[in-house]
């Protein structure tokens, strides 16, 4: 659609032109108005003046609830960050050595490494699966309802219940080693072995959000217009080649969003890793958002953690912009 | 079906249904593990064979569960709480995209962008400085400490704004027109067109308030105002995990979210397609 840019010249002819020399009358509208009341372009101009009043108000609102519950605590986060606060005693100034704090602390290293670990291991299986699903969904199959029903389940059910399921699987009894015993593998100790506990958070992941993204895929192969795959098929083009020709291209968008969105969603991973394991076996599991947890909300130390949040905050601004630009991109088409 | 390849489509056809059944029911087991347990006595959970159907059924798992700590009280809260941020969020989101879709004013672009970029500030980020603040304003186990901060959510405002872009103009300003003054022209004109959006929106918030734990787990000591999910995560601290109760109760739990997405199915797949751009 050729809109779009449109109306971003117009946006922002509007702003140039209320930016400049009518804005200080447009404000005192009400005051200037009964003077000038017989210019029709000056009532014209105070009927704008309280429709732009009107803007404001409508906004007004939820900006507040958003200065006071997003901003402010950005805002917080770095100044706590430079600073050293238990709740207790005064807050102390200290530069920047929660930094430096950090940067020397063996716990954050094993934590962002931890969390690095359950990100990609988690997400490149991620992408692929949940492609590979929404192909074959996408297609003519027989009880589609009811399986995509099944497929629902671990997606919607509520994140405590799962952490709680997933608890009960990992159980040295638990119905994966069952499983495992079945096809004549050893027992492996989920929760106790520091090797085997992060693969089983990220088998548990997999089988959360495979379905959630295969939405996400569905959606976006949903738009690609049937004729093209008519076109190709008449001239003669195999399953494959429509495939590589067709559905990768036009699904590259939505490919780059499913990316940028599970790597945001697996990096503050939380409840899961709290109700499973703690974050243990030795921090094995410890991820950032629990280490940011346990800094101030077990120890008390408010500005290492505000540091520690603001390393997490950079790693999430990184994938956000990745996905504004992709807006961009996207808008365009 | 086009090329002549129709017997070989009709193998590909039944490869992907049962490689796509034998995955769904891999999907399931864990599922049916939780349900089968939920009916056992504790001395059975772990025991092999494991017995799928339960027999007898022990159905006084769920009563004890349920009454072992008060999760009567629990489903009100998380009730109480996710009703008033749906519908805090869902107004406020209303009112905050009709603005900056449908209004001209000084500075809307910065605004714009700055409430986009609240996107990016989740509770996992912000936890330490959102509690102080909370805090301050004496709001922690308090209702409205359970409440407005989560209610601060930009995403609505972005997806209301999409939609109402949508509208055409002349609509609002033939209202005008009318006399239907600005309020009424957006209740009266607006609202009506971009209800499915609203619902869609309404149902998505609803459920990521219902399920979440991060917020209340930081800001509730106090046990009369748990939601469900931190009342949940008391079973885990216990001594011996009576997983035969816990099995219970989540499935209790699971309930309303199983029962709401199979009435609104086609809400809910649009809410998790358009989660794509929260996060």
């Amino acid at each position: 659609m050729a809109r779009p840019p449109m109306r971003a010249n117009g946006l922002s002819l509007s702003l140039r032109d209320s930016a400049g020399v009518d804005t200080p009358p447009l404000l005192g509208g009400t005051a200037a108005a009964p003077r000038r009341r017989r210019g029709l372009r000056t009532r014209l101009r105070s009927a704008e003046a309280r429709r732009q009043v009107w803007g404001y108000l409508f906004l007004a609102p939820m900006l507040l609830l958003l200065v006071v519950f997003k901003f402010l605590p950005m805002v917080q986060a770095f100044y706590l960050s430079l600073t050293s606060y238990d709740l207790l005693s005064a807050t102390r100034f200290v530069g920047l050595s929660n930094y430096a704090a950090l940067l020397r602390d063996p716990l954050f290293h094993q934590s962002v490494g931890a969390t690095a670990y359950f990100v990609f291991g988690t997400c490149v299986p991620l992408w692929a699966l949940s492609l590979v699903l929404a192909l074959v969904f996408n297609t003519a199959l027989p009880a589609r309802n009811v399986l995509r029903l099944v497929y629902f389940l671990p997606a919607i059910m509520p994140v405590v219940v799962y952490a709680m399921v997933w608890r009960f699987l990992f159980h040295p009894y638990g119905l994966l080693n069952v499983g495992l015993h079945a096809v004549g593998l050893p027992a492996v100790d989920w929760l106790g072995d520091r090797r085997a506990t992060m693969p089983g958070f990220i088998l548990s992941a997999e089988w959360r959000f495979v379905p959630y993204f295969m939405i996400m895929y569905l959606a976006g192969l949903q738009n690609i217009p049937q004729e093209y795959y008519e076109a190709a098929a008449i001239d003669g083009a195999s399953g494959f080649q429509r495939f590589r020709a067709i559905t990768l291209p036009l699904l590259r968008p939505t490919g780059l969003l499913v990316v940028v969105v599970s790597l945001i969603l697996m990096s503050k991973v939380f409840t899961n890793v709290l109700v499973i394991s703690g974050g243990g076996p030795d921090g094995a599991t410890r991820v950032l958002s629990l280490f940011i947890y346990e800094t101030g909300f077990q120890f008390f130390k408010m500005g290492l953690a505000s540091a520690a949040s603001i390393f997490l905050l950079l790693g999430m601004m990184v994938f956000t912009l990745m996905q504004l630009r992709l807006f961009r991109d996207g808008r365009h088409d | 079906m086009i090329s002549g390849h129709s017997h070989l489509d009709r193998t590909l056809y039944w490869v992907r249904f049962v490689l796509v059944s034998a995955f769904g029911i891999i999907m399931l087991i864990p599922i049916l593990w939780m349900l089968s347990t939920s009916l056992k006595p504790l001395a059975q959970v772990f025991q092999l064979p494991i017995q799928w159907i339960p027999t007898p059924p022990e159905w006084s798992n769920y009563p004890a569960a349920w009454n072992q700590f008060p999760f009567g009280r629990y489903f009100v809260n998380s009730l109480i709480v996710s009703v008033a941020v749906t519908v805090l969020n869902v107004v406020l989101a209303g009112f905050a995209g009709y603005s900056l879709a449908k209004y001209r004013y000084v500075g809307q672009r910065a605004l714009f962008l700055a409430i986009l970029c609240t996107l990016m500030l989740p509770i996992e980020v912000l936890m330490v400085p959102t509690f102080l603040i909370a805090k301050e304003l004496g709001w922690l186990n308090t209702y409205q400490g359970l409440i407005v901060p989560v209610a601060a959510d930009a995403f609505g405002v972005f997806l209301m704004r999409q939609f109402m872009l949508h509208l055409p103009d002349s609509l609002i300003e033939a209202a005008r027109i009318d006399g239907a003054g600005e309020l009424g022209t957006y209740f009266r004109i607006v609202v009506p067109l971009i209800w499915p959006a609203v619902f869609t929106l309404a149902l998505f918030v609803w459920r990521e308030t219902w399920d979440s734990f991060v917020w209340p787990f930081i800001i509730i000591s106090d046990d009369s105002l748990r939601t469900v999910p931190i009342g949940l995560q008391r079973f885990q601290e216990q001594y011996v995990t009576t997983y035969n109760q816990v099995m219970a109760i989540s499935t209790v739990a699971m309930i309303p979210l199983v029962l709401l997405f199979f009435f609104f199915q086609r809400a809910f797949i649009q809410g998790i397609a358009l989660s794509g751009l929260k996060e």
